[in-house]
């Protein structure tokens, strides 16, 4: 179950309903030596959706793939494509398509026969392969280029070759290892549209694997954070974009400010602040030590004493930086407010700041404010203002196992 | 001062100096081949080389030198593949093992041989009285070409193998391709290059060898007189123009080897 804490306003949010799964794995586990690289990795692909796994390098993600597609064997757990268990198969009898990074394009054939590869070793009958070749090469719009060889083609190109080389054999489930890697910003930023359209268009479930959370959230329908072999949340870009399960999942994906705070019932205190929250009564007791996230862009900033409207009052602050960022304007702000005095976990802890700055350290938070408003109101470094927030996520707290 | 009015004279003296150390060493020394094998006149010089133990001496050699190239451009391809595929415990002693033939003398290669199929070595012992005899027949001559042009194409074809990218091979396993098909189709043609390189080596290599060969083969004009041992026993018998017609055929041979390596080079490995 997805951990589903507050948010203030409450935003509505599609609850998608998904079909049954094309593709999954259950329970995987791998070990290289004593070294565990994956613990008890479980999702699923619905027909047709894309699935994002973001990790860092060393997350797990690369190993997941390959487990997928039969290059390396878990230590425990199941693969199933559509139903047919094959963790015991080998690659070649799995029927998966992986796009490599380097797009893996055999060099000494030609486009038309790099497509056609599949068939071929299939024994298909010449006309059958002759016939799928041209309707993929019009696919993918290479139709012009179905003689040449793979070094002559830009790196867009090729992956389109790689992604067609995969098609023509109706894969159970397309695997895409960092496909966009070793291009640049522009080309990426092209392609990530153009395969996502292709992959609307085929219909196969797709994994993709990428350590660029912009990227995940573009390309997926789903995206799995992954952190040191295990999976931190799985959700749609919305859900892992705006509530976090985990610290890791809210800092990972983009900029985002962490407090410390205290259950009190309906709401949690921040400092002097107090936020009402509707909270999880079975995750969440009376004084329990969490973790507010919010996004620099929940950030709202007033000059005034009185918060805006109905956002949650969250303390002064003095602005420290600020930053202009083109389509928007990005400041640095030393809170005021008191911390938590009984969480004092965190290492850099949240203190009284306002008489005595450089003895007691402080929690700076980052804000963005859009064009528009930047320029309304002009805010100066080192002038006071109020922050509030529009919205936010506790964090459920750690708890050791067994004691709920 | 290497520099005069902007000429850099370091350049023409380099060439020249380099030109100049092989005219003694190269140049000079396969001169007098043809300036000798055709001072008594072209005629005299085909009748040398069309001589029957001549032919068959050359004819000898190529054939020998074939199998020799056939059987090792094989074990090469193979051997390049388990050791660069594999990493396994000995796998470098393995790797020392192959290409020890280069360092060893070619005639202890073919005492060694001597002593191990000779009708009083190792094995030969047990065989002859069976009528196996393998020395000092044509079987010999491509044993010893096979120990010492062992590692030449295994040196070729493992590097090619090393930096070819292993996702080739997996890319055509998960598209569905067995283990052999993916070696024939993908593995294969980025080695085309490597195999004819390595083939020209070995048997260039094979066809000039001596040491060895002169042990082994018992040197019987017409029988196992491969083409270096004949112009070695032309000119013991003082038959000067016999043997340097078959030197003549021997040199424009490697000449031509080394040609198509050095020129075929860039054919072999593009598209």
């Amino acid at each position: 179950m997805k951990a589903k804490e507050t948010l203030i306003p409450k935003r509505e949010e599609p609850e998608p309903t998904r079909p049954a799964a094309a593709a999954s794995v259950v329970g995987l586990s791998k070990r290289f030596g004593k070294a565990s690289v994956l613990e008890n990795i479980s999702f699923d692909v619905a027909e047709g959706e894309v699935l994002v796994l973001l990790g860092a390098s060393g997350s797990g993600k690369t190993t997941i793939l390959r487990i997928i597609a039969g290059l390396e064997m878990p230590y425990t757990g199941k693969v199933i494509l559509h139903g047919r268990d094959v963790t015991e198969l080998p690659a070649r009898e799995r029927g998966v398509g992986v796009i490599f990074q380097s797009y893996a394009l055999f060099p000494k054939m030609t486009v038309e026969k790099n497509i056609g590869y599949g068939l071929r070793i299939r024994k298909r009958k010449r006309k059958e392969i002759r016939e799928t070749v041209n309707e993929l090469l019009s696919l993918v719009q290479l139709e012009e280029h179905r003689k040449k060889y793979p070094s002559q083609l830009s790196g867009g190109q090729q992956q389109r070759v790689a992604i067609a080389r995969t098609l023509a054999y109706k894969p159970e489930v397309l695997l895409f290892d960092e496909p966009f890697g070793a291009l640049d910003t522009q080309t990426r930023v092209h392609l990530r549209r153009e395969i996502r359209a292709l992959l609307k268009k085929v219909n196969v479930p797709s994994i993709f694997i990428t350590h660029d959370q912009e990227e995940a959230l573009e390309l997926g329908d789903r995206v799995a954070v992954l952190n040191v072999g295990h999976v931190e949340q799985i959700g749609t870009p919305f859900e892992i974009y705006n509530h976090p399960a985990t610290e890791y999942v809210a800092t990972f994906l983009g900029a985002a400010n962490v407090l410390d705070a205290v259950v009190r019932q309906d709401v949690v205190e921040v400092g002097s602040a107090r936020l009402p929250a509707t909270l999880d009564k079975e995750k969440f007791h009376d004084g329990d030590c969490v973790k507010i996230v919010f996004r620099p862009e929940d950030v709202q900033l007033s000059r005034g004493d009185l918060p805006r409207s109905a956002h949650a009052r969250l303390s002064s602050a003095r602005i420290e930086e600020i930053t202009f960022v083109g389509a928007y304007e990005r400041l640095r702000l030393r809170l005021d407010a008191g911390g938590a005095d009984e969480c004092k976990t965190d290492e850099t802890p949240f203190y009284l700041t306002t008489e005595t700055p450089d003895r007691k350290p402080s929690k700076s938070i980052i804000a963005t404010r859009p064009k528009p408003e930047a320029s309304a109101t002009r805010l100066q470094v080192g002038e006071k203002v109020v922050v509030s927030l529009t919205s936010f996520t506790v964090l459920p707290p750690k708890r050791s196992k067994g004691t709920n | 001062m290497r520099h005069v009015r902007g000429f850099d004279v370091a350049r023409p003296l380099s060439i020249g100096v380099l030109v100049l150390m092989m005219l003694p060493l190269v140049f000079l020394p396969l001169a007098s081949i043809f300036i000798f094998g055709t001072s008594n006149g072209l005629d005299k010089f085909w009748a040398a080389l069309t001589a029957p133990e001549a032919i068959f001496a050359l004819k000898l050699s190529m054939v020998t030198s074939f199998w020799a190239t056939v059987f090792n451009v094989i074990f090469g391809l193979f051997a390049a593949y388990v050791l660069s595929r594999y990493n396994f415990w000995g796998r470098n002693a393995l790797i020392v093992t192959i290409s020890l033939p280069t360092a060893i003398p070619t005639a202890v290669a073919g005492f060694a041989l001597l002593l191990l199929w000779g009708p009083y070595g190792t094995l030969g012992r047990l065989l002859t009285p069976h009528g196996f005899q393998i020395m000092f027949t044509a079987w010999a001559i491509i044993l010893a070409n096979i120990f010492v042009t062992f590692p030449l194409a295994f040196g070729v074809i493992k590097p090619v193998f090393d930096t070819m990218s292993h996702s080739l091979e997996e890319a055509s396993a998960t598209i569905g391709a067995t283990r052999w098909q993916t070696f024939w189709h993908v593995t294969l043609p980025s080695l085309r290059g490597a195999i004819v390189s390595g083939a020209l080596l070995t048997f260039a290599r094979a066809v000039g060898e001596f040491g060895s060969t002169i042990l082994v083969s018992g040197n019987l004009a017409g029988r196992t007189q491969t083409a270096p041992l004949y112009i070695f026993a032309k000119f013991n018998e003082g038959q000067i123009e016999a043997a340097n017609a078959i030197a003549i055929v021997l040199a424009l041979f490697s000449f031509l080897i080394f040609s198509v390596l050095f020129f075929a080079r860039d054919w072999l490995d593009v598209d």
